[in-house]
């Protein structure tokens, strides 16, 4: 038995050295671009991939002040905010209404709402966007929350749901009795209750509030969330690779900060939906 | 219902409480679904029955729309563009035993006690927090004729290749760069079932000798067997509709159409204006492709949620 252990582990640490290579290509493409935006644009064309012998901050005021990167970073924190308190908010409600009330036709509600996973935005991208002209939300950040808000809103809906409904009942029960309205009981028993899941919900949707590029692109025209204004400095900075470097970092930074401190919610919240737990 | 027994024990009580629309659990509950309900029909489903109507129009944008039929379809079977996204988009379905065997063997690796495992989960996710067009960005940047990946070949010995500029190899670039943004998030996937494999099947397996591989292929694999299939299907749908902010800032679909894939396609074809009948019945055939994958993924979540 031992010996088959000392095997096991010998083998796994021989796997572990192409495990390494392949953590090392997770990570150069980040340091290559940090390392590139602190060169500056002559430093660059003469060593494209030495350190930086001289750093610079001088590309980061750039991209910040002339590229309108701060104004683009302005509208991406105010609609990621708006659309993840506005996704919290509505998916709480609708859980609370399908796990707990269990009013007639909550089953068939809550299938409605899964069923729209089918429906992805590039499904409908001609009505969608001409039902956005209607509603005059085109070039509003507001109309970008409620875009955000409805194609997020399924899986946000299904965990809340699922959370609630593992809830002990006489939890519920317990505060009706005592003469709580039902909206109280929401209030004060199923946001606190809940606040594990709506923590985790809360971290996903800002990730995909602030990385989406599609769904702003076709909303906010005239102005432009960060992840377009990102894609439009590539097109028009093709030469000046350190300006363009020091925008990505820019733009990416708040994301791998959120990363850094709320990898756990992040990997738990990934797992639930494929693994019953 | 149960909900209405509860309010009825509540009021038979000494202290009589008032009615009102906060104790009507039914009607409540109603109204608490309506903001989530009434955002999905009118952003998701009625676009969708809007979508297929149009699809068999000739509308322009101007002009009054005109039935035609399945004229759009037959058009589209006629479309030298839509075929090659077609084209494309099979080739990319081709690659799928790599997108499910990759992070798979990691998982398993990782479960198993690799040193360091916590360090390579990490570091293996961090890529799929990023955004498609950060991703998009910087692969730009590392696979140009004069970028990394070249230097890196040259000085191995290789010759540079122009991976996004070619259009042999802009496709291959365009999918590879896309598992490597994402093949984090189907390990912790993975992850995630193993860590409801028994141990003690393990340990048994161990004490009868079972050598390292035979364990994975009679024991850990057919016991997350279901987690295949989630993966499976997750990642296939990731293929149909989440290549477009990576297709957007790295190739723009070409050169030509090469790296031009349907949901990409629906773009371009938005832009134009000029045939939203033509966009839409691309966006039903995209449709139909997603609706049998999603109703398997909508089956295992519900059966998950134990409603």
């Amino acid at each position: 038995m031992a010996a088959v252990e000392i095997r096991q582990k010998r083998a796994l640490t021989i796997i572990a050295l192409p495990m390494v290579l392949l953590a090392l290509s997770c990570v150069y493409p980040v340091f290559f671009t940090i390392n590139a935006a602190l060169k500056t644009r002559k430093g660059f064309v003469l060593d494209r991939f030495g350190l930086a012998s001289d750093p610079t901050l001088a590309n980061f005021a750039q991209a910040w002040n002339q590229s309108r990167l701060s104004e683009y970073f302005t509208n991406s924190v105010v609609v990621t905010i708006g659309a993840v308190l506005t996704l919290l908010v509505v998916s709480s409600l609708a859980g609370y209404a399908l796990a707990v009330l269990r009013f007639r036709g909550a089953k068939i509600v809550f299938t409605i709402i899964l069923v729209s996973l089918m429906i992805p935005v590039q499904v409908v991208l001609v009505p969608f966007y001409r039902t956005m002209i209607a509603l005059d939300l085109v070039n509003s950040r507001a109309g970008l929350v409620i875009a955000y808000t409805a194609f997020f809103l399924p899986f946000s809906v299904y965990l809340m749901t699922a959370f609630y409904a593992r809830l002990p009942r006489e939890l519920f029960e317990a505060a009706q009795i005592d003469g709580a309205g039902l909206i109280q009981v929401w209030w004060h028993i199923m946001l606190p209750m809940g606040k594990p899941a709506l923590i985790t919900l809360g971290i996903l949707n800002t990730l995909y509030c602030w990385n989406d590029v599609l769904i702003s692109l076709l909303v906010l025209q005239d102005e432009r969330t960060l992840m377009v204004g990102i894609a439009a400095l590539r097109g028009e900075y093709t030469t000046n690779v350190p300006l363009l470097a020091a925008g990505i970092v820019l733009a990416a930074a708040p994301i791998v900060i959120i990363y850094v401190i709320f990898q756990r919610q992040i990997v738990s919240g990934i797992a639930v939906g494929a693994v019953k737990g | 219902m149960t909900g209405t027994t509860i309010a009825g024990r509540a009021t038979g009580r000494d202290r009589p409480r008032r009615r009102m629309l906060g104790d009507d659990p039914g009607r409540l509950g109603l109204l608490f679904v309506v903001p989530a309900l009434a955002l999905v029909i009118v952003f998701r489903i009625v676009p969708l029955i809007w979508g297929f109507g149009t699809s068999l129009t000739d509308y322009d944008g101007m002009s009054a729309a005109r039935f035609v039929g399945i004229a759009n379809y037959a058009a589209l079977t006629r479309d030298p563009v839509f075929l090659d996204s077609i084209v494309n988009m099979l080739i990319l379905l081709a690659t799928l035993p790599v997108w499910i065997g990759l992070p798979m063997l990691l998982a398993i690796l990782i479960h198993q006690g690799v040193p360091g495992g916590k360090l390579f989960r990490a570091v293996y996710f961090f890529p799929a927090v990023l955004s498609s067009v950060i991703v998009g960005a910087i692969f730009n940047m590392l696979l140009r004729y004069d970028g990394s990946f070249n230097a890196m070949l040259k000085a191995l010995g290789f010759s540079a290749v122009d991976w996004l500029g070619n259009s042999s190899t802009a496709l291959f670039s365009l999918i590879a760069v896309q598992l490597w943004a994402t093949f984090g998030m189907s390990l912790l996937i993975f992850l995630a079932g193993l860590s409801t494999v028994p141990s003690d099947m393990l340990e048994a397996a161990k004490l009868d000798g079972a050598g390292l591989f035979g364990t994975w292929w009679h024991i850990v694999i057919p016991s997350i067997r279901p987690i295949i299939e989630f993966a499976a299907v997750v990642t296939t749908i990731g293929m149909l509709t989440s290549m477009f902010g990576l297709i957007y800032v790295l190739t723009a679909g070409g050169p030509g159409t090469s790296t031009t894939l349907p949901e990409f396609l629906i773009w371009l074809e938005q832009g134009r204006m000029n045939r939203p009948g033509y966009a839409s019945a691309i966006s039903m055939v995209l449709f139909a492709l997603m609706a049998g994958l999603a109703f398997i993924q909508i089956r295992i979540m519900s059966r998950n949620a134990s409603l």
